[in-house]
């Protein structure tokens, strides 16, 4: 067979396996949007919200994976995209929001809106942030992210600050009240769509330039990549998906208050990234449920009168998530570096070869 | 006037905590390359432990007591954020202290809860100078600052010990070539800085009631002020954390109080953005 | 007595083989060079010896004493000290600091209140070894409370040599010393470095590129070539071989010595 066969060969079997692959994915993703609706009521929630943060987490790994760029602040990304789809939603006039039944515009205009804003916005900061980097660019973001919150409470005629704003529209499309399953089932749709969008770009030219970013930045400015460019995409890219994850849980939660915003939930998605992998967007998807599901279950814990015979005292349930959060992330960064998952893998896959290895010298 | 000179000297005292809180990043970083996240904690653990201590004995047996197990405590985190050599960059150290930083807020709401505590001052009779009232904690706080920052000084510059820091940083290669030890050298930065902050933590309880959560704003306080000291200046550190501290005090005083963590934390982005001009990698 | 001792080390760097089985000796007082190309593998050989990088296989024996996994701080007491490729001096410390670190890092534990207390009880000692280095390389008494940063590229190879003394080393292992030096410079380091040898005993091992002042400076050589040694014996014999002329000493085989 010549060489050339053969290559053809190769590159016929690479289509099928990516048609494979996206094949995969759809009924993966048919899958998950199907399953609220098999789920009781509290579960159904934690599912929505595992689909909200996973969404976050993909803009993120891509960010952190390939530009090499640690943003401490995607909580404020999805802060500004909450508040801005419930304060559309709602009325932007505070007294109008009381009184008039008819202030603000359309829930789903709203949403769409979201991303949008925190878009531009990740635009404008963008450009002096992406030439940080290190503690620098962590310690930036965070204050952005603080910056935000912050603002809730010093702008807290036009936020509702601690008590926050009560979103009593609901989503609706076509029709149809994108509420509870509905709305998870929508997410997880959404979701499915990042993946699919994001394995499509890793194999195009441009997730060939990130790569190559990645890699070895020098070098890839040095062969005419405009560096500045791609973080910049994207960083806009995840603000943009912490956008969209902030607008929808707008009408997940019915609910703008700052406990949902808190700096906690920017190093969550940190700590969610570290799980999956940098740059590994399945990996962020598993970040994300591994870590909703952790927290409700030491919120849980928390919840009980005493544990292992000790009485619990009622900030428990923080003590414990902040305990093993804090704990999780100097774990991983100690041990695995560039992600639970590609370490545990990797320590897999040499234990296969060790083994292998053994059984061939038998 | 003399409010706004009330403003200032009330300024200084809280930038004093700033600057020290600045410094001891300054020394971390400059030994290690690491930017500790945790370093807040340490005034934290510092002033609820004398406030637990305090009811058992004389305040300044307690603040020293406080002291030397913060500082006990910081040789901890250098191991843990140094990492293993060879495979924990500076970042995943930083990273490594975030998470240390919120163990920490764990292990001190478990053990202190959440009401802010506070312990009296050294002295609640204020001296009143042209108008201006000026609290003895104030004004020892201050002269702390200064006193950290010329001892710091000699200690890098004339002792040994301070010398094998400062080398460490200017070649860690040659460092360890001549046969110092990295680590070991990680954990006296870590301990000194530790000390150091929980001093400031000690004296500023008194004034300003610490609890678990406190922790955060201290520790992007101090980064600010070490910030204008492009992270290795002593000295700038000091006087970032006085202009900082003033600077906050009079928009709490003339504009909104609601603004003054936003104030901070607009001119670390400020400064931030001007110690990185022309700068392409960390 | 052999003083450094490499066998069959060999260095990854991931999957990627730096250096395939390589053995070397030094003996006390002699002058041995490692010579080779850009990327041979030298530095990483130097670094195996140092203790900087643990090689994946082979034995490193430092005095007959097997010291394969090593701290750089245990082959520094051992009595080997190197002088890193580029200098690395201290540069915000004045050239005075640099020495006395040298001797500082000698006795540095890992407890450092021990190795402290150590290091202020031999402050006599130290001065008079400092007095011997700057007796030793004068320019660097005119220079000593200069910041070791402020000197000139010489003049900072001096500082890092001396630095290296202050350990009172047997052995001094000496990374590119011609890198970014005028030749007259270069000369009078080599002059200075046979004197050292000569008179004081110190065996040099030089890893440099350059085959020229490797030498004119050493009586042995060994030739390394992507990762393994390819020829070695002494540098008369070295200079003649036809291969060596052609490829290092950039003359062909019929051109006059």
């Amino acid at each position: 067979m010549s060489a050339e066969l053969a290559a053809e060969g190769r590159a016929a079997r690479r289509r099928r396996v990516g048609a494979a692959r996206v094949a995969a994915l759809v009924g993966a993703t048919v899958f998950a949007c199907w399953l609220p609706f098999q789920l009781g009521l509290g579960d159904v929630g934690l599912y929505d919200r595992m689909g909200l943060y996973a969404l976050v987490a993909i803009g993120l790994t891509l960010l952190i994976g390939f530009a090499g760029q640690v943003s401490l602040g995607q909580g404020g990304f999805f802060l500004i995209g909450a508040y801005t789809s419930g304060l559309l939603t709602m009325g932007l006039d505070a007294d109008a929001r009381l009184v008039d039944p008819q202030a603000g515009i359309d829930p789903l205009l709203a949403v769409a809106i979201a991303p949008l804003v925190t878009a531009a916005i990740a635009v404008v900061i963008g450009i002096p942030l992406m030439r940080l980097r290190g503690h620098y660019l962590a310690f930036a973001t965070l204050a952005f992210a603080l910056i935000a919150w912050s603002l809730l409470y010093a702008q807290d005629g036009f936020t509702g600050g601690q008590y926050g704003v009560s979103v009593t529209k609901r989503l609706v499309v076509a029709g149809h009240e994108i509420t509870g399953a509905t709305h998870a089932a929508v997410v997880w749709g959404l979701v499915g769509l990042a993946l699919l969008l994001s394995t499509n770009l890793v194999s195009s030219r441009v997730g060939r330039a990130l790569q190559a970013i990645a890699a070895n930045e020098p070098a890839a400015a040095a062969s005419g990549i405009n560096v500045a460019l791609y973080k910049l995409q994207l960083f806009v890219f995840a603000a943009a998906m912490a956008g969209l994850a902030g607008g929808l849980f707008t009408f997940f939660a019915q609910f703008l208050g700052p406990e949902d915003f808190g700096i906690i939930v920017s190093l969550l998605f940190v700590v969610m990234v570290s799980i999956g992998g940098l740059g590994s967007v399945y990996g962020a998807v598993v970040g994300a449920v591994t870590i909703v599901y952790v927290e409700h279950k030491l919120r849980e814990l928390g919840t009980h009168e005493t544990l292992l015979g000790w009485d619990l005292p009622s900030t428990a349930p923080s003590i414990l998530s902040l305990g093993v959060f804090g704990l999780l992330l100097i774990v991983i960064m100690l041990f695995f570096p560039h992600g639970l998952l590609p370490g545990v893998a990797g320590g897999i896959r040499s234990a296969r070869n060790r083994v292998a290895g053994l059984r061939r010298s038998a | 006037m003399t409010t706004f000179f009330q403003f200032v000297v009330v300024g200084i005292s809280t930038g004093s905590v700033f600057a020290i809180v600045g410094m001891s990043l300054v020394l971390v970083y400059r030994a290690t390359g690491i930017v500790n996240f945790a370093q807040g904690v340490f005034a934290v653990l510092a002033g609820l432990l004398t406030y637990s201590f305090v009811q058992h004995m004389p305040l300044a047996l307690a603040a020293v007591l406080a002291t030397l197990a913060t500082a006990l405590v910081g040789t901890l985190v250098a191991v843990v954020a140094v990492g293993f050599r060879g495979r924990t960059t500076h970042l995943a150290s930083l990273i490594i202290t975030v998470g240390i930083a919120i163990f920490a807020e764990a292990v001190l709401l478990a053990a202190f809860g959440e009401v802010p505590r506070s312990y009296p001052a050294i002295s609640d009779r204020a001296w009143e100078v042209g108008g201006v009232l000026i609290q003895p904690q104030y004004a020892v706080l201050a002269l702390v600052a200064l006193a950290a920052a010329f001892l710091l000084t000699l200690f890098l510059r004339r002792t040994i010990v301070g010398q094998a820091l400062v080398a460490a940083a200017d070649s860690p290669r040659a460092a360890e070539l001549i046969g110092l030890n990295l680590r070991s050298i990680a954990v006296i930065a870590f301990a000194v800085a530790g000390a150091l902050t929980a001093v400031g933590g000690v004296l500023l309880a008194p004034t300003v009631p610490v609890s678990y959560s406190s922790g955060l704003t201290i520790t992007i306080n101090g980064f600010a002020a070490a910030v204008f000291g492009g992270l290795v200046s002593i000295r700038l550190a000091l006087l970032g954390g006085y202009a900082l501290g003033v600077l906050q005090q009079l928009v709490v005083g003339y504009v909104d109080s609601q603004y003054s963590l936003i104030i901070a934390l607009l001119v670390m982005l400020v400064l931030i953005g001007w110690r990185s001009r022309g700068e392409l990698a960390v | 007595m052999t003083l450094l001792a490499l066998e069959d080390v060999v260095i990854r760097y991931g999957q990627a083989v730096a250096v395939d089985g390589v053995s070397l000796a030094v003996g006390s007082g002699e002058r041995v060079a490692l010579i080779g190309p850009n990327g041979a593998g030298k530095t990483s050989v130097l670094n195996a010896a140092c203790g900087v990088i643990r090689p994946a296989a082979g034995r490193v024996e430092i005095d007959g004493r097997v010291l394969t996994r090593a701290t750089p701080a245990a082959v520094v007491r051992r009595g080997i000290s190197q002088v890193p490729e580029g200098r690395h001096v201290f540069a915000t410390l004045p050239v005075e600091a640099n020495l006395l670190l040298g001797a500082y890092g000698r006795v540095f534990r890992l407890e450092i209140v021990s190795s402290t207390l150590r290091y202020l009880r031999s402050k006599r000692d130290v001065r008079e070894q400092v007095e011997r280095v700057y007796e030793l390389l004068p320019k660097l008494r005119e220079l000593r409370e200069r910041p070791a940063g402020r000197t000139s590229g010489g003049e900072q190879q001096m500082v890092a040599i001396g630095r290296a003394l202050m350990a009172r080393p047997r052995l001094l292992a000496i990374d590119e010393l011609s890198l970014g030096l005028a030749p007259v410079l270069v000369q009078s380091l080599a002059e200075f470095l046979v004197r050292l040898n000569e008179e004081e005993g110190v065996a040099i091992l030089l890893v440099d590129q350059s085959a020229t002042l490797a030498f004119s400076l050493c009586e042995r050589a060994y030739v390394l070539e992507t990762g393994r040694i390819v020829l070695d014996g002494a540098s008369r014999d070295l200079e003649g071989r036809t291969e060596v002329r052609s490829a290092y000493l950039g003359r062909g085989p019929e051109d006059p010595a």
